[in-house]
């Protein structure tokens, strides 16, 4: 007997029609020939002209996209190195490492951007782009860890023995068996790490400083003072890049799993 | 023989180090700083003065800020209930598909999510624009006056929210709810219960770890809600984020900042103890 | 015989449990020695700190005349087939099979060639290319066997390496390690709780219990003469009678007296005095049963009347269990002759059953054994 309840599936429909009836219209509103209406005044690219022709968003997707590889990078490493300690080492010191990347996962960015601005005022350090690497790090290395842990539950570490037995010494060890097989957790870890700290507004808003603006931030700015049809040409058009690039990365991971 | 044990040891100290030092310099620390600040007094110029004083902590219960405490809290509740309400046939309906169909309702789900937050709010403040067409229908119809506006108010922030986290109410229910053995339903049916009855005695109570994860992906983050109001608020629905951004940027009274950063550390701690002493209390019952 | 690899006095203990307690023992070159008994006997335990994997608290190992205790596992030329093998799941079988040699910087010809004959000898050229997530549990045990001994170790481990298998296959792998062992003829060192697997394929076996070797012998030694109560229960069936001596007829015969059980004679080549407590030994097969008084002109043979409590046909022969005199002995008889000839011994009947002295054995020292051990029915 199936269980397919018809009001089920109406919400759900429901539900997915919510999600996307904004991007919809914020979409074909981004050709919308009008300064703000929703009354249809004729198709045009201008907006997605004046989008190009500004030089700050470039600039300030620049750092974005700095401050995101460095931070990936820095919590691929170091998000790694605590899983696989959490994982092999069952100790105390572990048991406060877990927790602690636990909770961080839990705290709300607001309560992290303030206490590094306050964390940042009281030890004298300007703000700037340091200082949003240091806190990008701090939020994505608990995403990394947490990740390369589900890829370490299926991990037999009888294999290491079998490697030591077989002539193996830990660098070999670490090079040919642990990488290899931890390489898919760590990658997708990373990309974790760099998607959040592209798209991380709150916690960068607060320890941000001039000339250190990265583009959410600019687009929140634009948000508030600005035109919006700019704002709604950058929207659309981070949403069809984002839509992309997941479709390739798809493309990517299951082409590998055939492999 | 060789210290097999100490050399493991050191190792794992300094495997650890790295991270566990990062995490304690950065995380763990700033937050007792935040703590400590909210107990110093303020200059008129909003620095920090010598001394101990509970008077932040007393402006914050002020009449002035409590409809603030209160809303954030309502507005909270209000949206994880919605958010649940509506979660739950969704992750029903999604694991009773097949695996086929279940992927791409999941992706479905998903990928407008990978998008900024911030454009998704945007999104919405063009539906819900005076001049737009929503304000326009509702006119229509009667719900709202002319005059009337959908938008700058405490149901805007409402609707927001819920739009913005369902999905992480969605995932942890649909995942609880694919590993839940449906046979226990036809058994259910089998010795007399009626389809409702099996739902609220039998599903629900075996999704309970799922409602609870979901109840803390919601819960936790609208309590420290700051973009939304901000965007589609206005000034009448300003929740305790707000608050936080306010003395931080423009009144910039660090202490106060502080202050406010507490009192959300404080009632974030509340759910989550909750949430433990439930999980402690469910392990009890089990035993 | 030469001894090859040498335990001596080897003591672990983890935490507050003594593993492994003053252990010594040798394998000669070329011997496939088996450590038998229960599983937290210590006998992993040993084997691991044969390969590295583990330091002992006190004690060496001596292989092929030097001292390996303080090398580690890569510097040790041992290899050791782990209980659930333990393969490379990112290399194929060839890969896995070339990882010991590919570090041991072999020469590229002589990796290939050396992985292919390792390859044809545990049959397994056709999946070269195959993952270990695509093959059978059998398939992976000749994978693992092959990747240790294609470094050409002094010493083979085998950490229980049929326990993951199902009984027919099992019986199969074990046939194909003898054939592996006599054409290679390395040194193989098997740890197993199973005592049919033991005492088929080795030449020498040494039964643990507790952290310490009760006997060490070969098969047939452990059987018919063991040395402890243990060794008499843990490997095949018997069959245990309490008492003390109360006769001593002459050089060889004694009588022994147990409780609540009538006198039984016994063959005392230990030579026991009147007074001392014994325990004798008398496996089931060795016990003849029958429905009439067996004809015997030896007044030394043991013979008691009984009634059959239980019986299970199991096609070539019968297992019985006879009450008799408050006791309840097992008793296998063999059908030599054709059954339905026979007039059957079925639930009931009144039965005689008895030994000759000499089948039986004395142990004069009884330790508590694990109920668990028994076969003996409830």
């Amino acid at each position: 007997m199936k269980y397919k309840s018809r009001f089920s599936k109406y919400i759900t429909i429901l539900v997915l029609v919510f999600f996307y009836l904004p991007m919809i219209v914020m979409t074909v509103n981004s050709f919308n020939n009008s300064k703000y209406g929703i009354t249809w005044k004729g198709f045009t690219f201008q907006w997605y002209i004046d989008m190009f022709n500004n030089p700050k968003i470039l600039f300030t997707l620049l750092n974005s996209l700095i401050i995101g590889i460095t931070s990936m990078v820095a919590a691929m490493v170091l998000g790694t190195l605590s899983a696989f300690c959490i994982h092999y080492y069952k100790s105390k010191l572990q048991f406060i490492n877990n927790n602690l990347i636990l909770i961080q996962l839990g705290v709300p960015d607001i309560l992290m951007g303030m206490s590094l601005l306050l964390f940042f005022i009281s030890i004298h350090i300007k703000l700037g782009l340091l200082t949003i690497f240091i806190a990008h790090v701090t939020f994505c290395i608990s995403y990394v860890t947490m990740v390369v842990l589900g890829r370490l539950q299926n991990f037999d570490f009888a294999i290491i023995e079998a490697a030591k037995d077989l002539g193996a010494t830990w660098p070999i060890i670490i090079r040919k068996i642990i990488l290899p097989l931890l390489s898919p957790g760590i990658v997708a870890g990373g990309l974790l790490a760099f998607t959040l700290s592209i798209d991380d507004f709150v916690i960068t808003f607060f320890v941000t400083g001039p000339g250190s603006t990265t583009l959410p931030v600019y687009i929140y700015s634009m948000m508030k003072h600005g035109s919006p049809t700019i704002v709604n040409a950058i929207s659309v058009f981070i949403l069809i890049a984002t839509f992309i690039l997941v479709y390739f990365s798809q493309k990517l991971t299951n082409s590998k799993k055939t492999q | 023989m060789r210290s097999d044990s100490n050399k493991n040891k050191f190792t794992e100290f300094v495997l650890t180090s790295p991270t566990l030092f990062w995490l304690i310099f950065f995380f763990l620390i700033p937050t007792i700083i935040a703590v400590i600040m909210a107990l110093r007094p303020s200059n008129p110029y909003g620095d920090l003065e010598p001394g101990w004083t509970l008077i932040n902590f007393e402006t914050i219960f002020s009449p002035l800020y409590i409809p603030v405490i209160w809303r954030t809290i309502w507005v909270s509740f209000a949206s994880t209930f919605a958010c649940l309400l509506f979660s739950i046939p969704v992750g029903y309906y999604m694991s009773r598909l097949s695996e086929k169909n279940r992927k791409i309702i999941l992706f479905l789900i998903i990928v407008p999510f990978w998008t900024n937050s911030l454009i998704r709010i945007f999104a919405w403040k063009l539906i819900l624009n005076p001049d737009g067409i929503i304000q326009a229908i509702f006119v229509f119809f009667g719900i709202i006056p002319e005059s009337g506006s959908l938008i700058y108010s405490t149901g805007t922030v409402l609707l927001v929210t819920i739009y913005s986290y369902l999905p992480f109410a969605i995932l942890p229910i649909y995942a609880a709810a694919e590993r839940f053995d449906f046979r226990l339903i036809e058994a259910a049916r089998d010795l007399g219960a009626t389809r409702w009855h099996a739902f609220i005695y039998i599903f629900l109570p075996n999704i309970s770890k799922g409602l609870m994860a979901a109840t803390a992906m919601v819960l936790i983050p609208c309590l420290g809600s700051y973009v939304i109001p901000d965007l589609v608020g206005g000034t009448s629905s300003q929740m305790i984020g707000n608050l936080i951004a306010n003395q931080a940027f423009v009144a910039r009274n660090i202490p106060m900042a502080a202050a406010w950063s507490t009192l959300l550390m404080a009632m974030i701690l509340l759910p989550l103890v909750i949430i433990l002493c439930s999980k402690i209390l469910l392990k009890k019952e089990n035993c | 015989m030469p001894k090859f690899l040498t335990f001596e006095n080897i003591s672990k203990s983890f935490g507050k449990q003594q593993v492994v307690n003053d252990v010594s023992f040798s394998v000669a070159k070329g011997e496939v020695f088996s450590l038998l008994g229960p599983s937290g006997c210590g006998k992993t335990t040993l084997l691991r700190i044969c390969a590295g994997l583990e330091e002992p608290d006190t004690g060496k190992v001596f292989l092929d005349g030097k001292d390996i205790t303080n090398l580690s596992p890569n510097e040790r030329q041992v290899n050791t087939v782990f209980q659930n093998y333990a393969l490379f799941p990112h290399m194929t079988v060839r890969d896995n099979i070339a990882f010991g040699p590919k570090i041991a910087g072999w020469n590229r010809k002589k990796i290939i060639s050396e992985a292919n004959s390792f390859m044809d000898l545990t049959q397994m050229t056709e999946h070269k290319n195959k993952y270990p997530h695509q093959l059978s549990g059998g398939q992976r045990q000749r994978v693992a066997i092959a990747r240790a001994l294609i470094n050409r170790p002094l010493v083979l481990l085998l950490d229980e390496p049929l326990a993951a298998l199902d009984l027919k296959l099992r019986q199969r792998m074990l046939v194909e390690l003898d054939t592996i062992h006599d054409q290679i003829g390395t040194t193989f060192l098997f740890v197993t709780h199973d005592q049919g697997e033991a005492m088929s394929i080795s030449d020498k076996i040494a039964v643990m219990n507790k952290g310490i070797i009760e006997q060490i012998g070969s098969p047939p030694q452990i059987y018919e003469s063991p040395n402890t109560s243990f060794v008499a229960a843990f490997i095949g069936d018997t069959n245990f009678f309490e008492g003390t001596v109360s006769e001593v007829t002459n050089s060889e015969i004694s009588r022994i007296q147990p409780s609540d059980f009538s006198e039984i004679t016994v063959y005392n080549d230990k030579h026991l005095s009147i007074g001392t407590q014994v325990y004798l030994s008398i496996r089931p097969e060795k016990i003849n049963i029958s429905k009439t008084l067996p004809l015997t002109d030896k007044s030394y043979i043991n013979t008691f009347k009984g009634i059959v409590d239980d019986v299970i046909y199991l096609g070539s022969m019968t297992k019985f269990w006879v009450k008799t005199q408050d006791y309840k002995l097992s008793i296998i008889k063999q059908h030599s002759s054709f059954l339905l000839d026979e007039e059957p011994i079925r639930w009931n009947d009144e039965v005689w059953i008895s030994w000759n002295p000499e089948h039986g054995y004395l142990l004069d020292h009884y330790a508590e054994i694990d109920e668990n051990l028994l076969t003996l029915p409830s």
